[in-house]
């Protein structure tokens, strides 16, 4: 991370990746928010597109660009339409935040411009936007894996939800809910909690008083890791199933492995845990690159920029053909083969990964392929 | 239940605890300047990091982390409220007050995105004060952390009452705070006066921000959450009452501790509000009424 100062400092200036190839370079663009409250995850989507640029098929010669859309709507329509003058990018990798997306979907299906993120905002692939292309599960995915594991697996009949205010934290809690409806469950604790409050506890004992024996989690990475510092703390002594912050290198940093102990989280990937041969190379690279371990954003938004220059590679050359392409073909990625539903979703799967006590890396222990029945 | 109950009970004291050091570190620039910090937020959370970072430096065995770091915080943060006394409040205090809190505002962003470039976006955990040790008492977890920061959190209290109260800045600092000129025209060195006033809030914030930063994590996003909760602390009060904005920070954490267990944290948040709204309507110099200066 350290050694992105200057990218981040400079963010909007040019940077160029390139190989010395006699082809004609194609511009792609790359807006995420690596300022403000989502930088966490944008600066992880960043790292992965610039990952996958740098390294392009033999035969593409790729020019980029990276802009700040920081978290407003307007910054990232700005950098859109910026972007869209000045580099006449044939795609783009577009920010994490969901509004920003609504905001800037719409410039970007008139230009015909593919936009690629990892995006969880269910809208965004709803709108009849043709040019949205999302490389990470929806919560119609991740949600249900999430619920089916806890009930499934590991016996949960009355789960509490400590979910976060947040257009996040509510969809999530709202497809949990539907999930565990189907399942013949009902929560015996809905509990909604803003990002800023830094005491958990409350809600913990809540959990306790109704006779929770489990919590499901859809909480952003610091309250997650407060939320599971606190149970142990407590002695609380219940399953976690968390949502995708849990898998994160960032998140598992802030507790104990004793902490960690039993802890569990839905997500597309979990790079770190090295599934495959790919994935461990791919984080092999990434830290060699970043100095930081990658999590699943970073992997989609890798595998999202790679098809785009698989569809390049493959002779599509103009925004059209990109987006023409990336409807209508599969793509054997590092974490999961992408396709589209018809709307732009191109992840299907999700895994469950826990915490063994004894270290900060998860395992994958449950596989869920093609939830959402697109195959 | 009795013994959860106790839990939550000191845990609310124990936020109650920080959050009045973040409060009190906010009062004193309204006291000296009458203007509101708006960047007060970020000089928690900066003080956090650097507490974070300083405790890196130390070797891995190090008895009492926390303690040790604390004059660090202390200290660096102390130099950075009178960078920003030069920089943000200096050349605006001819200004009106909006100008200062503008330029407070600008502060805050560039501590922000500057922790985020420098060191990254995700949260750190700070140094524990003593260790990670429980005391059992009557069944009850009182976690070694819990205890450290209310006492620490006490003595920074009293000590900066005590300087207020008891000493001849404590004197010089209100007589600047109610009228600079005729402080300047009896001999007190006003702007040197506001400086140190500057210092120490921002030093008092680096406090709260390693108190916090244990037990709470810190995140570079966290200044707003913390600036709000100081406002709302310092509105409940009264603007400019030291021990107003303490007791408005105890109002808070129960809030988010005791109602939020009784009721939901939804519940809590908007009971606090609407109190807020009926101090506002009812007193709306606060509860302990209003010291000096104008709200900005």
């Amino acid at each position: 991370m350290r050694r992105l100062l200057p990218i981040i400092l400079t963010s909007a200036a040019l940077s160029v990746g390139a190989i010395a190839n006699a082809a004609e370079p194609v511009a792609v663009s790359v807006l995420v928010p690596i300022t403000g409250f989502l930088a966490l995850e944008g600066i992880a989507q960043r790292n992965g597109a610039v990952l996958a640029l740098d390294n392009p098929p033999p035969g593409v010669n790729v020019a980029y660009q990276v802009a700040d859309t920081a978290t407003s709507p307007e910054v990232a329509v700005t950098a859109l339409q910026r972007a869209l003058d000045r580099e006449h990018p044939v795609a783009i990798a577009a920010p994490i935040f969901g509004t920003q997306m609504l905001a800037m979907a719409p410039i970007a299906n008139r230009a015909g411009v593919p936009l690629v993120t990892v995006s969880g905002t269910a809208t965004i692939t709803e709108l009849g936007h043709d040019v949205v292309f999302r490389f990470f599960p929806t919560d119609a995915v991740v949600k249900v894996a999430q619920a089916r594991y806890a009930v499934q697996e590991l016996g949960a009949r009355k789960p509490a939800i400590l979910y976060q205010t947040t257009a996040y934290g509510q969809s999530g809690h709202e497809h949990l809910v539907r999930t565990l409806k189907t399942l013949g469950v009902a929560p015996v604790l809905e509990e909604a909690i803003d990002p800023g409050i830094k005491d958990l506890v409350p809600a913990l004992e809540r959990a306790r008083a109704a006779g929770a024996d489990s919590l499901l989690l859809q909480l952003h990475s610091g309250p997650t890791a407060l939320a599971v510092r606190q149970a142990h703390g407590l002695g609380l002594g219940l399953p976690i199933v968390a949502g995708s912050a849990m898998h994160q290198p960032t998140t598992a940093a802030l507790a104990e492995p004793e902490q960690l102990k039993g802890v569990c989280a839905e997500t597309a990937s979990s790079p770190v845990s090295a599934a495959s041969p790919e994935q461990a190379a791919f984080v092999e690279t990434y830290r060699a690159r970043f100095g930081s371990d990658p999590d699943a954003f970073a992997l989609g938004q890798y595998d999202g920029m790679a098809m785009v220059l698989a569809a390049v590679a493959d002779g599509a050359r103009t925004p059209q053909a990109v987006r023409d392409w990336l409807a209508s073909h599969r793509y054997s990625g590092v974490a999961m083969t992408y396709v589209s539903d018809g709307t732009g979703n191109m992840a299907h799967d999700a895994v469950i990964v826990c915490y063994d006590g004894m270290g900060r890396v998860p395992a994958v222990v449950k596989r869920y392929d093609a939830v959402d029945g697109v195959k | 239940m009795i013994e959860a109950a106790a839990q939550l009970v000191v845990n609310a004291i124990a936020l109650g605890a920080v959050y009045a050091l973040v409060a009190l570190g906010f009062v004193l620039v309204i006291g000296a300047v009458g203007a509101v910090n708006f960047g007060h937020g970020e000089l928690v959370m900066l003080g956090g990091m650097v507490a974070v970072g300083a405790a890196a430096l130390l070797p891995v065995d190090t008895a009492l982390p926390g303690l040790v770091v604390l004059p660090a915080a202390l200290a660096v943060m102390a130099i950075v409220g009178l960078a920003v006394a030069g920089i943000a409040y200096a050349p605006l205090r001819h200004a009106p007050p909006t100008s200062v809190f503008i330029a407070m505002i600008a502060v805050g962003l560039i501590i922000q995105h500057g922790v985020t470039a420098g060191i990254g976006p995700e949260p750190r955990l700070g140094p524990p004060l003593v260790d990670t040790g429980v005391l059992q008492v009557a069944g009850i977890g009182l976690s070694h952390q819990q205890l450290a920061t209310i006492a620490t959190a006490a003595v920074l209290i009293l000590a900066v009452h005590a300087l207020l109260q008891r000493s001849r800045f404590g004197r010089r600092l209100r007589a600047a705070a109610q009228d600079p000129e005729m402080a300047r025209a009896i001999g007190i060195p006003v702007n040197l006066t506001i400086a140190v006033s500057f210092a120490l809030s921002a030093a008092l914030a680096g406090a709260a921000g390693l108190l916090l930063s244990n037990q709470y994590l810190v995140t570079p996003t966290d200044g707003g959450m913390l600036m709000l909760k100081a406002y709302v602390a310092t509105v409940i009060g009264g603007w400019g009452r030291i021990w107003g904005a303490v007791l408005g920070a105890f109002a808070i954490a129960v809030f988010e501790t005791l109602v939020a267990a009784w009721a939901s944290f939804l519940v809590a948040e908007a009971l606090l509000y609407l109190g807020v709204l009926v101090v506002l309507a009812i007193r709306p110099q606060g509860l302990f009424g209003e010291a000096a200066g104008r709200r900005a």
